[in-house]
């Protein structure tokens, strides 16, 4: 993955624990920010950026990912497996 | 014959939405999708993204769920199926290939389809209109051989294609009916940095003009405007809008207009069938009036909201802050909640293009209700939540049009 960016998250139960955006996939169709708009937003580029990390439950965060038409969003476990796209 | 609990019309974004929250909460209901199209859910607005199209982002990353996943969720997949009549009254589809199928529940999110060209030569090879992967894949192979291109329309379809006709190295024009680029959602001035993108990066415009003819053979070689000009090419790209295919629709009881109407929890006129996606024209919570909204956002967000009523008792109005962006040649667009010009708005600039950064924000009494925004998507979440939370910003419209002003300050 080229142009990325990582996201921490530290949500207490949370299973997920790093978001990364791909920013050469992401077109700003904004899928995301509809899902959980506390997680993202849009920066002037058209990128979704993360601004909530702990914000959304798991189940929440997996929906955000699955909306996007460019597949963008991808989801991290804390042994450091890819659970998002599978 | 075939019977389901949950049927869907439509294998886009609204369709599989649906079915995917259907699957979050009832595992094993009977669900089958029926699409006009033999593949897998696939992303339809990546069709015209020119990472996609110049091969930098490999062919199958548009492909959103392969086959696996229906197995996987015990949905039944009848691609390269269409649906032409439905009998509400025995819950009945009846297939063109003369199957039927049963349902107790269904969901028609069967989208819009292009709006073709009627003028002498319309029927010649290298005239191009998107929509499937089909489409992408014929302009894909055109791209390769053609030297010039005419994108026809002052719309998304239009600007994105020329941007990335343009980069994968034709002579690109693009031709429009309208004085600029979006009218009249966009102003002029907004239109205008468009206009300007476009020609910094050599690519023509010509503006208030309108075909007569496809010229050409066989194949296109040009195209002649009424005033008389021609304008050579062998591609010819039309972004001219889309319509509703509605005569099954009609002739099965569906109450229709432009597309195929519902009230605010997404029901049809006929008992146990919902619509959702860009067919949907349904009652807006938020504009009080019927809207149809075509784009990836609305369709996902109907297709949940329209599937948690099909599964509950309980109905949930869809009440949403639609919003769509677009971006090329170095400008980025957005459009928020509701944009459609009227003489009872009151639009504060926020910005300028002087400065290359220029929003308009839309006023109704003492709400916000929409936006556009040229190279200023930062902004579209924080409008969005303002449009949704119904924030009187009648004592900020000096704040509104200060382009350094923070709008979150005025979420709290």
């Amino acid at each position: 993955m080229a142009n990325t960016k990582e996201y921490i998250r530290n949500r207490a139960g949370s299973n997920i624990s790093k978001i990364v955006i791909d920013r050469d996939l992401c077109i700003g169709a904004a899928s995301c920010l509809a899902v959980s708009g506390d997680t993202y937003s849009l920066d002037n580029e058209n990128k979704a950026v993360v601004n909530g990390a702990d914000a959304a439950d798991d189940a929440t965060l997996i929906m955000s990912a699955e909306s996007c038409p460019t597949k963008a969003i991808f989801l991290f476990d804390k042994a450091g497996q890819q659970i998002f796209p599978k | 014959m075939e019977q389901y609990k949950y049927v869907i019309i439509g294998g886009g974004a609204a369709g599989v939405s649906v079915a995917e929250t259907i699957r979050q909460t009832n595992k094993s209901g009977s669900l089958a999708v029926i699409s006009d199209e033999p593949h897998a859910l696939y992303s339809r607005v990546m069709l015209s993204k020119p990472n996609f199209f110049l091969g930098k982002v490999p062919f199958d990353q548009i492909y959103l769920k392969g086959e696996n996943w229906y197995k996987e969720n015990q949905i039944q997949f009848l691609g390269g199926k269409t649906v032409i009549s439905l009998d509400g009254a025995k819950k009945v589809l009846t297939l063109a290939d003369g199957g039927e199928i049963q349902y107790e529940k269904l969901l028609v999110a069967t989208g819009v389809q292009t709006r073709r060209l009627n003028l002498p030569g319309a029927d010649k090879l290298g005239i191009h209109y998107l929509r499937t992967l089909e489409d992408g894949k014929k302009i894909m192979e055109h791209i390769k051989i053609a030297k010039r291109a005419v994108t026809l329309g002052g719309g998304f379809i239009s600007f994105e294609m020329a941007d990335l006709l343009k980069l994968a190295g034709l002579e690109t024009t693009v031709i429009l009916r309208e004085s600029y680029f979006w009218k009249p959602i966009l102003d002029e001035a907004s239109g205008m940095m468009i206009e300007n993108a476009l020609t910094k990066n050599g690519i023509k415009i010509i503006k208030e003009a309108e075909l007569a003819e496809i010229t050409g053979g066989e194949a296109v070689e040009g195209v002649a405007l009424k005033d008389g000009r021609q304008i050579p090419c062998e591609l010819l790209m039309c972004g001219i809008g889309v319509v509703s295919l509605l005569d099954w629709a009609k002739q099965s009881g569906f109450a229709t207009n432009k597309g195929i109407l519902a009230n605010e929890y997404l029901e049809t006129n006929i008992p146990d069938v919902w619509t959702a996606g860009d067919i949907a024209e349904y009652k807006d919570l938020l504009l009080e009036e019927n809207v149809q909204m075509g784009n990836w956002v609305n369709a996902r967000e109907q297709g949940r909201v329209a599937a948690l009523n099909m599964i509950s008792n309980e109905r949930k109005p869809f009440k949403f802050v639609s919003f769509y962006t677009t971006q090329g040649l170095g400008i980025t667009i957005a459009f928020v909640g509701d944009v459609a010009p009227g003489p009872d708005r009151l639009i504060i600039s926020r910005g300028s293009p002087e400065i290359n950064s220029y929003g308009r924000i839309i006023i109704v009494g003492k709400e916000l209700v929409g936006a556009t925004l040229v190279n200023r998507t930062g902004e579209m979440a924080t409008i969005s939540k303002l449009i949704e939370n119904n924030v009187d910003i009648s004592a900020h419209h000096a704040d509104l049009a200060d382009p350094n002003f923070d709008l979150k300050k005025l979420l709290v």
